[in-house]
């Protein structure tokens, strides 16, 4: 049984924010909603980095673990999703995720009446498939189609990597083989210092 | 890759980058006086000062001659005036690279070292390259290196330069400038009746159209510089001052010394500006003197583009202009039609855009654009995925044996493509070439030696009837050549005889018509080095460049660097586009930038006082200023602010938000950058020198 995951490459992914924007107009999310975005580290400087970040759809979720309406649940393939019929918006998943996925917007579609919103690897929510009511509350649900989630269709260096953990892990691996002891390598610097 | 932060302006090609570095272990080497995310995925990393790429460049080519690392029978046989190019390139040690231009001497031999050690390698240039005074120079430099490495007319070599969307090659093809028709033709009288030729309009009927004969022949003001002809600070070479102005998917504040350019519109008598988003330019006007015609995004029409990689698509329509909004055929359509010459131009043009493309096919031989018939073009987009990704080549299927695109020249309507432009490696035919036979075919150069300009004997395409160099084509039809004869007889007979229609000869590093010959470093019109202008002073002034007095000498001050101590450098933000009409005007586009800032570094903000965040004046030497926010970032060095160029809504201070049509402002707004951006042309194109000015701060 095959298990969603996403992995962003780090010596790919460079920024650009296009993961953030497809996430975004695809999806019709509010502004001021972030089911994703794109983390620098050391900006400006030899060593920067940066990382598309998401709701990781954990194994052993936190989330759901301290919901206390039960609202947060996941399904077989892994990807963990919330029911905005139940959700009462109070912010325990907020505290326990450790990756700041959970998002609590007011005023507008996604949030009617206050509940959480967050990725849903495009894979919609516990409403009829394809149904409007999916689409307003929780996007478009392109793993019913077959497709990837928006983000990493759209990475522009095939840096986001999204679907089932035993190919994308695959992919990386054969990646960082490739870059063997070249760009990359943990330790080249010290080995080969200016080489 | 020089003067490019392909990761935030080429984000789809950095994939091509990446690949080469993790696939092939290629280095990447960046070059740039800012630390860019493009320098984030660097293996190498040089920080260049501001303006000096072309000291950098000829000190490698030093190394990588004097060591002997240079392609010796590639300069013997397809380079011309290579010793006197070795000799200018001798001033350029690595010590005197380290002062021009702060890379230390062991960065310069090291790097040298590197490009010779991994071949084929390509340069890849942007705006940093071409936006100065002496941009010109450097480009050439950038080639020459190629040249002496070898790398040219090979996969995986060549000069990539990045251009600023899908069919930049495209507009630069059809010669949308003051100084050449389409395709390259110039503006002779020859070039004139070629074009009249093949729009079969008269010739005397287009001469009788101009002020006088002369103007015919003479070269245009230019997208940097227009608004002189209007201000006329400087003074201009024309009968009249420019009266009225379109502005055609041009936003405005992406010109120097924009507030300029704001000044003139109010004494223009019209501006029509043509665009789906209200452009900056909107704003500057206090008279009731412009309109704004909204045109279709690229979406709403169809349509023949051409690629950085000189490869032919064709955009399908997706759906039908929204709202009253038009596409640019008819937009031009109506505009010819009431200016009354219709009937003479549309003789040709019955289906639209197919008919525009045949014409324009039919005209552009110089290039090859002949074989590209609109048909062809569909056929590939269509088919695009029977090509291979690695040769570009299809297998099987309807385009059996052509190349993707049909990347020009493109010779017959049976003709392949040329994928690479240079290889000697494949017949003509197939998509080889040699380099061009441009320049004659001998030359006595300024230090009195004479060369032959041919390519060396047993240097040819496989198949070629001459077997060495030859020169270009012509009367074959009596009285054309080429590029000239429309009947296509002199193209199909260079092919049928395994030889390219415009010769076979060297590619030269020595240009005779140029101010300098060679490539030389020359100090930005406003350096921060007064005791290097002394020693690489800019050019003469130019009384009439592109219609406009021209200062370089008498601008050059070395005492203006007391008053303005910061070089300015602008660029582009992934998020937003050019001017920032469309971009600024997305939602979640304007959400993720929203603001525009000035990178500052750390050590400076500390010196003057400005905190993360702050905000600041930036001030230029010709009066304009902006107020921005500082980003206190390593980006940039103790010596230089860098600003983002996308911006507009406010100026020198004041928003702008009210003088746009109601419902039409951007959601993100702020002081153009191009406000503070200086004085300072190229010596040849009169491109703007955005790249290496000067400016103050302090906090606002």
């Amino acid at each position: 049984m095959a298990r969603m995951k996403f992995l962003c490459d780090v010596e790919r992914c460079i920024n650009c924010n296009g993961c953030v924007i497809a996430c975004k107009q695809g999806n019709n999310i509010p502004v001021g909603i972030n089911r994703r975005r794109v983390v620098a580290i050391n900006e400006g400087r030899p060593g920067e980095r940066s990382v598309s970040i998401s709701c990781m759809h954990c194994s052993d979720a936190p989330c759901i673990a301290v919901c206390p309406v039960k609202a947060i649940y996941q399904r077989e393939d892994g990807i963990v999703l919330v029911n905005k019929d139940i959700c009462i918006g109070c912010g325990y998943c907020f505290m326990a995720c450790p990756f700041g996925a959970p998002q609590f917007p007011s005023g507008q579609v996604f949030g009617a009446r206050g509940a959480m919103d967050k990725c849903t690897f495009c894979a919609g929510g516990p409403v009829e498939t394809f149904s409007e009511k999916e689409r307003k509350l929780y996007g478009q649900n392109r793993i019913a189609e077959g497709k990837p989630p928006l983000c990493a269709a759209m990475c522009s260096t095939k840096a986001l990597l999204a679907g089932d953990a035993d190919v994308i892990s695959d992919i990386y691996r054969k990646r960082a083989f490739q870059r063997g002891g070249g760009a990359g390598a943990w330790g080249w610097d010290k080995a080969y210092k200016g080489r | 890759m020089i003067g490019s932060n392909a990761a935030e302006a080429h984000p789809v090609a950095m994939q091509h980058v990446l690949y080469a570095k993790e696939v092939n272990n290629a280095p990447i080497i960046v070059v740039d006086p800012r630390f860019t995310r493009l320098a984030a995925k660097a293996t190498d990393y040089v920080r260049i000062r501001p303006g000096t790429d072309t000291a950098f460049v000829m000190g490698l080519i030093n190394q990588i001659v004097s060591r002997d690392w240079y392609d010796k029978e590639f300069v013997r046989t397809r380079v011309a005036g290579f010793p006197e190019m070795c000799k200018v390139a001798s001033h350029y040690t690595p010590e005197v690279v380290e002062d021009i231009t702060g890379v230390p001497a062991s960065e310069v031999v090291r790097i040298a070292k590197l490009m010779a050690t991994h071949r084929p390698g390509t340069v890849v240039w942007c705006m940093g390259g071409t936006q100065h005074s002496i941009g010109s120079s450097n480009t050439r430099a950038f080639c020459i290196l190629q040249l002496v490495l070898g790398n040219m007319g090979k996969a995986g070599g060549g000069t990539n330069i990045f251009r600023g969307h899908d069919n930049v090659q495209g507009a630069t093809d059809m010669c949308v400038l003051s100084h050449s028709l389409p395709g390259y033709y110039g503006i002779k009288d020859g070039s004139w009746k070629h074009w009249c030729q093949v729009w079969d309009v008269d010739y005397e009927w287009i001469k009788s159209r101009f002020h006088s004969k002369e103007y015919m022949n003479k070269k245009g003001f230019t997208l940097a510089r227009w608004y002189e002809g209007v201000n006329q600070d400087d003074k201009i070479n024309q009968y009249t001052p420019i009266k009225a102005l379109i502005q055609w998917g041009c936003a405005g504040n992406s010109n120097s010394q924009m507030f300029k350019a704001a000044k003139a519109m109010n004494k223009l008598e019209l501006v029509v500006i043509v665009d789906p988003f209200a452009p900056a330019m909107c704003e500057w006007g206090d008279k009731d003197n412009i309109y704004l015609l909204p045109c279709s995004s690229q979406y709403e029409t169809s349509g023949s583009l051409t690629s950085t990689s000189r490869q032919f698509q064709w955009r399908f329509k997706v759906v039908d202009p929204v709202y009253e909004s038009k596409d640019d055929y008819e937009i031009m359509a109506e505009l010819v039609k009431r200016l009354g010459f219709a009937d003479k131009f549309y003789k040709n043009i019955k289906k639209i855009p197919e008919d525009i493309t045949r014409e324009i096919c039919k005209g552009t031989l110089t290039i090859g654009y002949n074989g590209a018939l609109p048909e062809r073009i569909k056929k590939h987009t269509l088919n695009w995925h029977t090509f291979d990704i690695d040769t570009l080549q299809a297998k099987g299927g309807p385009c059996d044996g052509e190349y993707y695109g049909l990347p020009w020249p493109c010779w017959t309507e049976t003709h392949p493509g040329t994928p690479i432009l240079y290889d000697i490696s494949k017949p003509v035919a197939k998509g080889g070439l040699p380099f061009r036979a441009r320049f004659g075919t001998k030359i006595t150069y300024y230090d009195g030696r004479t060369e032959n300009l041919l390519a060396a004997e047993g240097v040819a395409n496989p198949g070629s009837q001459v077997k060495g160099g030859y020169p270009e084509f012509k009367d074959i039809v009596p009285g054309t050549n080429w590029k000239t004869d429309l009947s296509q007889k002199t193209i199909k007979e260079a092919i049928k005889r395994g030889m390219a229609p415009f010769g076979n000869a060297r590619a030269r590093c020595v240009v005779w018509t140029f101010p300098d010959q060679v490539p030389v470093h020359r100090e930005p019109v406003h350096s921060p080095r007064p005791d290097l202008i002394a020693k690489y002073p800019t050019y003469e002034d130019k009384p009439d460049q592109y219609r406009v007095y021209t200062r370089f000498k008498s601008e050059q001050d070395p005492e203006l660097v007391k008053k303005f101590p910061f070089v300015i450098i602008t660029g582009r933000m992934v998020e937003h586009m050019g001017g920032g009409a469309e971009t600024r005007s997305n939602k979640y586009l304007s959400e993720l930038q929203p603001k525009v800032y000035a990178e500052i570094n750390e050590r400076t903000a500390n010196n003057l006082g400005i905190r993360n965040g702050q905000m600041v004046w930036i001030e230029s030497p010709e009066g304009g200023r902006i107020k921005v926010m500082a980003k206190v970032t390593d980006r940039v060095d103790e010596h230089t602010i860098f600003l983002p160029y996308h911006f507009a809504g406010q100026f020198e201070g004041k928003s702008m938000v009210d003088k746009y049509p109601e419902g039409l402002a951007p959601y993100a707004v702020g002081e153009p950058a191009n406000i503070v951006t200086n004085y300072g042309y190229d010596i040849i194109t009169q491109i703007q020198a955005t790249k290496d000015g000067l400016c103050n701060v302090k906090p606002a």
